[in-house]
């Protein structure tokens, strides 16, 4: 079980990883900025 | 009932509190700062009007005029001549400052020409009194052809009247206020004899602006209706005098001001904040107290949460049943996590800081002083807006420069924007200093953390500067492109908009970091905790076997044997892979892993320290600061964070260009790969170089 859980946050963590750094952003439809976003993206 | 939708666009001079009026519309937030070139792009809130009228409030760049020239000035032209946009506004609020209102005024008859209807809000008004300021409404109603809505955006006051005047839009003039072709009646009659059906002002704007705007109609324009450059250049000055008379003949009689009332305590003021001396001797104090308080204020905090964090991570080894994701969680999350929320209270004070100063309206007066010294070393006055934002992170500030207009100047600043010292680094030259400079005082107040904490934020600085001066050099900018700075009223911070700017700031750093971090610690424990080979698979049985082990206490053999395991784990192997290009920098494996790790974002170094050390070491309770404290270099028999390999690790961060995202973002202002990739070699390889030299002279 314990095996199972640590194995399955890996494989969130390298999803995560990848998707942040390595896959295009694609841009949402219609998403229109409130100004309130103030993640950068640089974090 | 019918609900109505209608676009309102929020148009006006930058630090006139357009961006408040916004917030007080919309309730939402955002930064309200002081200096221009804040609000690069346009931003949208929504707002429910009376009568079940919805309005889409569009928050649109601070621009002095019509007159395009740089690329934030140009959004708010392409949607004013572009009726088919589907942000086109049905009504256009042009927000003005009491104390400024002439100058302000000039934007207001140009949108005027464009015939939208226009509300003119003179935000501010609450200083009226204070400042000896009467105004005429119902004669500058009629003269100016719009309604006035007086409203102070800090004070919340006047806002439901501008509510109830915007629902009025379809009864409001949009008749401009004055006729512009008399600057060249004959050739704008024949422009209206050629395009009968198009708006002149339209036109005008399309021959003048290099916008984006249908481009068909302006090439048809154009072929006809082209003038020189130079002719045109006339023209335009002539219109803004024009504009200029018909403003000054208003106010006349529309506006007084009682000069014995407005005790001029601002002008006084900016004297001495702005002064060649004084101005940068108060500048600096005010930096050294920032520095000072940021270290002093966050102790006690951070020590709680670094110690809390310990015992959350023995807690669990302690309590939860023995496995790999206990381990996972007690060496790996918890330290991974806690590496980043200790620095949660020198972020917060860092931004208490830096929203005080722009709230006060004395980070202008920086920008001014600033500006001075930028010239001397061939950079725009606009570049000092990116430096400074760059204390908060380079992505925003290399945004920044967009309102530069020279392209040369642009992209030197884009350039060099990195060398301030951004957020990210903060948590690195705080663990660094705290373990490397004694806390001691100088001259009994000059605490050496502070101090040196300061002379790393003045290191950034002096650097991005000195780099615009060379790359001036090789680059040869010609031309120069002016700078206006506003300078705001002094006024008391608003709590309000302190308080948010620090909670949403923070809360960027620790939730957008804090993910890439705990992702990152995972991964790390895992390479740490897995290894190839016999060496890492038998680790006990060849820790035991060994002569010199024999008979040392058990809780030793533990650390010898996790410190084996971890030296022959897959990070390990990594680590030892690149230790002999890190090691002349004082370095060991451990920290090269932290330095390629940290690429991703640059707190994440602290983080994959804590992670490595958890698994690495038997003792949870441990703090981080503790754990990188008591390291020994096993080669030299030293502490592996001493004073030269510290002072070596401070100067790599001040220069080294550790961060993924500054270069997507230098790749997509710059539109090529040739700027981020030059950028990263030079920034890197003189970091390396810095690195070497420090540690090899200190050692």
């Amino acid at each position: 079980m314990q095996e199972i859980l640590a194995f399955t946050a890996l494989g969130f963590a390298v999803a995560f990883i990848i998707k942040k750094f390595f896959l295009k952003k694609k841009k949402k439809k219609g998403s229109k900025s409130c100004g309130t976003d103030d993640d950068c993206g640089c974090h | 009932m019918i609900n109505e939708n209608i676009n309102v666009a929020l148009i006006g001079n930058p630090n006139v509190g357009k961006t408040s009026v916004f917030n007080q519309l919309t309730g939402l937030n955002q930064q309200v700062g002081n200096y221009p070139g804040i609000t690069v792009e346009k931003k949208i809130g929504f707002c429910k009007l009376p009568n079940n009228i919805k309005a889409n409030i569009l928050d649109l760049p601070g621009t002095y005029s019509l007159n395009a020239s740089s690329i934030d000035e140009n959004v708010v032209i392409e949607l004013l001549l572009n009726k088919n946009d589907k942000l086109y506004p049905d009504v256009a609020l042009v927000v003005t400052d009491v104390e400024n209102l002439k100058r302000n005024l000039l934007l207001f008859t140009q949108i005027k020409d464009l015939e939208i209807p226009t509300i003119l809000v003179i935000n501010m008004a609450d200083r009226m009194e204070q400042k000896g300021i009467t105004l005429d409404i119902p004669y500058l109603e009629e003269h100016l052809k719009t309604k006035i809505s007086l409203v102070s955006s800090r004070k919340g006051f006047g806002i439901a009247e501008l509510k109830k005047q915007i629902i009025t839009y379809k009864t409001i003039s949009s008749e401009p206020c004055l006729n512009a072709s008399v600057i060249d009646p004959e050739y704008f009659d024949s422009l209206r004899k050629a395009f009968p059906s198009q708006l002149l002002y339209k036109l005008w704007l399309v021959i003048t602006q290099d916008v984006n705007f249908l481009n068909l109609e302006r090439k048809e324009i154009q072929s006809s209706f082209t003038k020189s450059h130079s002719d045109l250049k006339r023209l335009q000055q002539k219109e803004t005098i024009k504009r200029y008379q018909f403003i000054n003949d208003v106010l006349k009689v529309g506006l007084k001001v009682d000069i014995a009332i407005a005790k001029d305590f601002r002008s006084k003021l900016d004297r001495v904040l702005t002064h060649k001396v004084w101005g940068y001797a108060i500048f600096f104090a005010i930096l050294f107290i920032i520095f000072q308080s940021i270290f002093e204020w966050s102790k006690i905090p951070m020590d709680f949460i670094d110690s809390t964090f310990a015992n959350l991570s023995s807690l669990a080894s302690k309590n939860l049943p023995e496995g790999v994701f206990t381990s996972l969680l007690s060496e790996g999350i918890i330290p991974g996590i806690g590496g980043i929320l200790i620095f949660i209270p020198q972020i917060a004070f860092l931004f208490l800081f830096i929203s005080i100063l722009e709230e006060s309206g004395y980070m202008s007066r920086v920008v001014f002083l600033m500006d001075k010294i930028m010239r001397k070393f061939g950079l725009s006055g606009k570049s000092v807006v990116p430096l400074i934002s760059g204390t908060a992170c380079a992505i925003p500030a290399i945004m920044a420069t967009r309102n530069i207009e020279n392209w040369k100047e642009r992209l030197i600043t884009i350039l060099v924007t990195p060398f301030t010292t951004c957020s990210a680094r903060l948590p690195v030259y705080a663990i660094i200093i705290a373990l490397v400079i004694p806390d001691n005082y100088v001259l009994g107040f000059l605490n050496l953390q502070g101090l040196t904490l300061m002379l790393l934020y003045l290191l950034g600085f002096g650097m991005a500067i000195f780099s615009a001066y060379v790359l001036n050099k090789i680059m040869k900018i010609k031309g120069k492109t002016f700078f206006v700075v506003e300078m705001p009223n002094y006024k008391l911070p608003m709590f309000k908009n302190v308080a948010i700017n620090v909670i949403e700031k923070t809360k960027a750093f620790v939730f957008g970091a804090g993910k890439i971090i705990l992702a990152i610690s995972i991964i790390l424990w895992f390479l740490a905790s897995y290894g190839p080979g016999k060496n890492f698979n038998n680790a006990d049985t060849i820790q035991r076997s060994k002569v010199e082990n024999k008979g040392i206490e058990e809780s030793e053999m533990s650390n010898k044997i996790a410190s084996f395991k971890l030296e022959n784990s897959y990070i390990g192997i990594m680590g030892k892979t690149i230790e002999p290009v890190i090691s002349p920098l004082g370095y060991d494996w451990k920290i090269g892993i932290a330095i390629i790790s940290s690429f991703a974002a640059r707190e994440v170094f602290v983080g994959t320290l804590a992670t490595i050390y958890s698994v690495g070491g038997s003792d949870n309770e441990d703090t981080i600061k503790n754990k990188m404290g008591a390291e020994i270099n096993p080669i030299t028999g030293k502490k592996v964070f001493n004073f030269a390999s510290g002072i070596s690790l401070l100067l790599f961060y001040a220069f080294a260009l550790q961060c993924a995202s500054t270069l997507a973002i230098t790749k997509k202002e710059t539109n090529s790969w040739k700027w981020p990739v030059g950028q990263l070699i030079f920034m890197s390889g003189f970091a390396y170089v810095v690195a070497l030299i420090a540690f090899q002279l200190l050692k």
